[in-house]
Formats: C-alpha cells, structure tokens, sequence
C-alpha cells in the first residue's frame, strides 16, 4: 500500500525540518569534541564554529583528568551508579514478583503506595533527606548516595517489572515447585533468568537516571573528593567566572556524554521499550 | 491443601522479597517526604536545636513574597511553553517517521532521543555556551548581518530571561515524547490507513481523523507527563544555567526552595514551598485531567 508524502516540495520540506533538528542534535556533539582541543585563544579570536588550530590540543583531556582529578570523579560515578543499580534492581525485582504472582493482604494497596510515590515530587524529601543523612553520617560518601538512588528509582523498576512477570506464564512456577524447587530456588533459577529482558531495560534506564543526577549529588556530597561527574561539571562551570579554562571544560563535558552515548547505542532498543513502559503509569 | 509447614514457607518468602524493598522505601522516601510536609510548620534555621512550630506562619510568609507569585508564574510559563513546543515537534516528527514513509527514519529517530540520555548539567553548560555575550555562538550567528559585533547578554535581560531557558529545555525533552508517540501510532492497525488512502484521504486528514483521536491517550500521558516533571524539576536547568537570576527573574519554586533552604537556611520556609510544589503539581493534574477528558469527547 503506497502512502507517504506524495507533493514532492512539501516532502522536501519535511525532510528538511528533520535533517536540521538532527543537525541540531549532532553538532553540538561535535563541537564538544572539537572546542575540547582548543585554547582560550582560539575561543576569544576565533567564531564559535571555527575548527581548533593544529595542534590539536588532545593534553586538555589530560589535563582535565590529572589536575581536576576526572579520573577520581569518573571512578565515584561508576561505583555509585553501579551499586544504585545493582541494588535497586534486587529489591525491586523481588518485591515485583510477589506483587505479580502472589497475592497477600495490603498487597494491592502496597502496589498503589509505590505508584502514587512517582507523583510525589522528589524536591520536596530533599531537605529532610539532608538531615537523615547528616544523622546517620552519610553525607559525603558514597554509600550515602547509593541508599538514596537505590530507593528513588525502585517504583520505577517495581512498576515494569510486575508487567513483565505477570507477562510470564504460571505453568513454569508449577513445573518448577512440581520438580522439588523451593520458592526462592524457583524465583532464582527459573523466573530471574526468564525475566533477563525486563532486567536490562530497567537497569540501562536506571543507569542512564543515575549517572546524569545532579540534585541530589550536590546536596548530600560537598568534599570535592567524593563528588561525581555531574557535580563537578557544576562546579567547573561556575569556576569559569574566575578562571577560564573553556577548552578543559569541553573536555570535561566530553567525559561525561561518552559513556551514556555508548549505553545509548548499544541498548538503544531497550532504552525505547523502557519509556514506553515506564511512561504509561 | 497446603500443609502446615508449606503455608509458613510461603509466608515467609512473601515477606523476605516484600520487608527489605519495603523498609528501605519507607526510610528513604516516605519518611523524608512526610518530614518535609512537618518542617513546613517550623521556623527552623536547620543549624540550631530549636525548631519552633509556628503552624502556616511559612504559608503566609511565602504568599505575601512577590518571588514566590514570580516564581509560581515562571514555572507555568514554562509548562505552558513546553507543552506548546514538545508536543507540537514531539507529534510532528513522531508522525513524519511512522506515516511519511521517509528512509532514514530509523536513523532519524536514534538521533533525536540522543539529547534524553545526556545529564542536565551538561545540557545547561551547553546552552550557557550558546548564549555567551563575548563567544557565544548565537552573537556570532547575529553579527553576520550587522556591521558591528553584537554583544547582547542573552541570560541578562530581567523581563526575558526565562523565554531564554525554553530552546533548552524544548530540545531536551522532545525525544521522549517523540518514542512514546511514535509507539503508540505503530499500535494503529495498518488497515485503518489503508482504507483512508483507497478513500483518497491525505496525509493531513489521516492525521486529524485517525492517528490524533486514536494516539489521545499518550498525547494526555504527554501533556501530564511534561507538566510534572516541570514543576517539580525544571530548576535543575534554571539553577545551572541561571541561579534564578538576574534579580530572582527566571526563579522557579524548585530553585527558590533550593536557594532558601541550602543558602539561607531557611529550611522550614523551604519545605513550605516544597509542599506548594506538590499541592500545585497535584491540582494542575486534576485540573488537565478533566480539560483533556473533555476535548477528547470533542473530538472522538
């Protein structure tokens, strides 16, 4: 069946609109790498899309991982998205597979108190989330951090996961029980395994949320030490008043888009599926 | 029949996958979001001991502030805005790369989620780095038609600086709302467009008669969905990009929340706005609720 656009110039035209909004996309991409290799020279002297002069700087990345200590950040930010992950996926996944399969006394009421938490603005538990962690001494560490991502993105991985084990069939639970296993035997060995899709679309969406948070970062973390990415690039940016480093700071930024873009491409479809089911709560 | 000894299995699974998530949901999000809603009766500095109750002493504080009604009005002006930008691009490019039959389609899709999975604080440096007076690239692009060099403040202006932070945050969010749209018209049977097209129906008719009242649903999801995490997350790109200033002009709640609490440490007047937050995003959602309902009868 031929559909599509038959006036060719009104074609041309929509093709147009999405090549520049793709443009609008890529280029600043691009121009992160490039401004990445400039001086401040060049920034001042030059037009904003100048290509950098030879040679190109590439001791800005360097320089931005030794002297600003990136490698320390960029290691923070692997810990704590890691552990978050890790972590929010157990506790949610198992209490999504109660909630899918069994069915218990609050159990319903239990599921809509976690639905009803994504409505809740998360600013509003920012300051007494400040104080319960300063009492229990978790301010700056990362342990501190792993706790509170863990907890706000559990409604999240209960929400698509109890979609998905309900999606399963219940015959497997029986064959498996039938075959001697213990529930947890079963949960482990048989539905974990099964439910893997489901998994790594919440983890890879999780880990996108995790790694870009801001917020929550400069609010429970202030030595310089512990900081992660997102929080050093706000403190870069707000040191360029007093000193400018525009090319360190690309590079910089740099560092923080390649490892969610390399995510992104590999787990492209996922990361689809994923809002598509998290969005329709 | 279960056994005795089976039924306490059972029980006990139940509650080893239930109480930890359960615990540690309600320790860190629903103890500190019910404190929040108790700070907001305290006059509290958040470094001495003494918190006084002094009830909606903070409420009456923060409406007799004109920052919190600019605030309040910077919030709306940027839902309203976002919700005009997104969904009209979102719809556009959802329907161009399902119906239009384009190649590159897929690849235009990947691209124009990418801005979706890049940190906030990114794109607010990004954008701050667009607008820069002395090497911004929007003075730049403006002096190629004039004589001179043009050196305007774009994050400077008190009236219209929060127009400045729409492009931002309508380039940021569209992709989301682009997937989601774009799942839902492949959710369309085929055949309804094909009976359209032996009519001789146009792209436009097919659109407002077909892929609008049967996409309705994740059009209202969008529009809530834009209209939430606005009010309660939009300062994160007002906070990088501009502080709230010049003069608390492009001020939203979350940053003002924000600025009282961690930087004057007026926290009990922080987390009276805080609950202004949630009591707004929630009236705001009834209220889009019963418009939308009604202009989907309308049009169905």
């Amino acid at each position: 069946m031929k559909s599509g656009i038959r006036n060719p110039i009104v074609k041309y035209a929509f093709y147009a609109i999405l090549c520049l909004w793709g443009l609008s996309v890529l280029y600043p991409l691009l121009w992160t790498l490039l401004d990445a290799l400039k001086n401040n020279d060049q920034f001042f002297r030059h037009l904003p899309w100048a290509l950098p002069d030879f040679p190109l700087l590439w001791s800005n990345f360097s320089y931005v991982w030794d002297r600003y200590n990136f490698d320390s950040y960029f290691l923070n930010s692997i810990v704590i998205t890691t552990g978050s992950t890790v972590l929010g996926l157990l506790l949610a996944a198992t209490t999504a597979y109660v909630l899918a399969r069994y069915k218990f006394p609050g159990s319903g009421a239990l599921y809509l108190l976690y639905m009803a938490s994504m409505m809740v603005p998360f600013i509003l538990a920012l300051i007494p989330l400040f104080f319960l962690m300063n009492s229990m001494h978790l301010i700056n560490t990362k342990i501190g951090l792993i706790l509170v991502y863990t907890s706000s993105v559990l409604a999240f991985g209960i929400f698509v996961l109890v979609g998905f084990f309900k999606s399963l069939p219940k015959e497997l639970e029986e064959a498996s029980i039938m075959d001697g296993a213990s529930y947890f035997g079963t949960f482990f060995r048989v539905m974990l395994p099964l439910s893997q899709p489901g998994l790594i679309t919440v983890a890879i969406v999780n880990v996108l949320n995790i790694w870009n948070e801001y917020i929550v970062g400069t609010i429970l973390v202030n030595d310089p030490t512990q900081y992660t990415l997102p929080v050093e690039i706000g403190v870069m940016q707000a040191e360029m008043q007093y000193r400018t480093e525009w090319g360190p700071l690309f590079a910089a930024l740099f560092f923080t888009i390649v490892p969610v873009l390399l995510v992104y491409i590999v787990f492209q479809r996922r990361i689809a599926s994923g809002i598509t089911a998290g969005a329709v709560k | 029949m279960e056994s005795g000894s089976a039924k306490w299995q059972r029980r006990l699974f139940i509650a080893l996958f239930i109480i930890p998530t359960f615990a540690f949901f309600c320790l860190f999000t629903i103890y500190p979001v019910a404190k929040g809603l108790y700070y907001s009766m305290f006059d509290w500095s958040g470094m001495s001991q003494n918190k006084d109750f002094i009830g909606f002493d903070n409420f009456i504080e923060m409406f007799k502030d004109p920052i919190i009604w600019r605030a309040i009005g910077n919030d709306y002006f940027l839902v309203l805005g976002k919700v005009v930008g997104i969904m009209v691009l979102a719809t556009f490019f959802a329907v161009a790369l399902t119906r239009f039959n384009f190649k590159l389609a897929g690849f235009f899709r990947s691209i124009f989620f990418i801005p979706n999975v890049i940190s906030v604080v990114v794109i607010g440096v990004l954008w701050n780095f667009i607008y820069n007076p002395q090497i911004g690239f929007l003075n730049a692009f403006l002096s190629l038609f004039t004589d001179e060099k043009v050196t305007i403040t774009w994050l400077g202006f008190t009236n219209h600086t929060i127009w400045m932070l729409l492009p931002p945050a309508i380039w940021a969010g569209i992709g989301f709302y682009m997937i989601l749209l774009i799942a839902a018209i492949q959710n369309i049977p085929a055949s309804y467009f094909e009976a359209a097209n032996l009519e001789g129906a146009g792209q436009w008719k097919q659109f407002v008669n077909i892929t609008v009242p049967l996409i309705w649903e994740q059009m209202k999801v969008s529009i809530l969905n834009i209209m939430m995490t606005t009010l309660n997350g939009s300062f994160v790109i007002v906070w990088i990009m501009t502080e709230g200033g010049p003069d608390n002009s492009t001020q939203v709640m979350g940053s003002y929340l924000y600025q009282m609490a961690f930087r004057q440490y007026h926290f009990g007047f922080g987390a009276a706005i805080g609950v202004l937050i949630l009591v707004l995003s929630l009236i705001t959602t009834v209220l889009l609720q019963r418009l939308l309902r009604h202009e989907s009868v309308e049009l169905s």
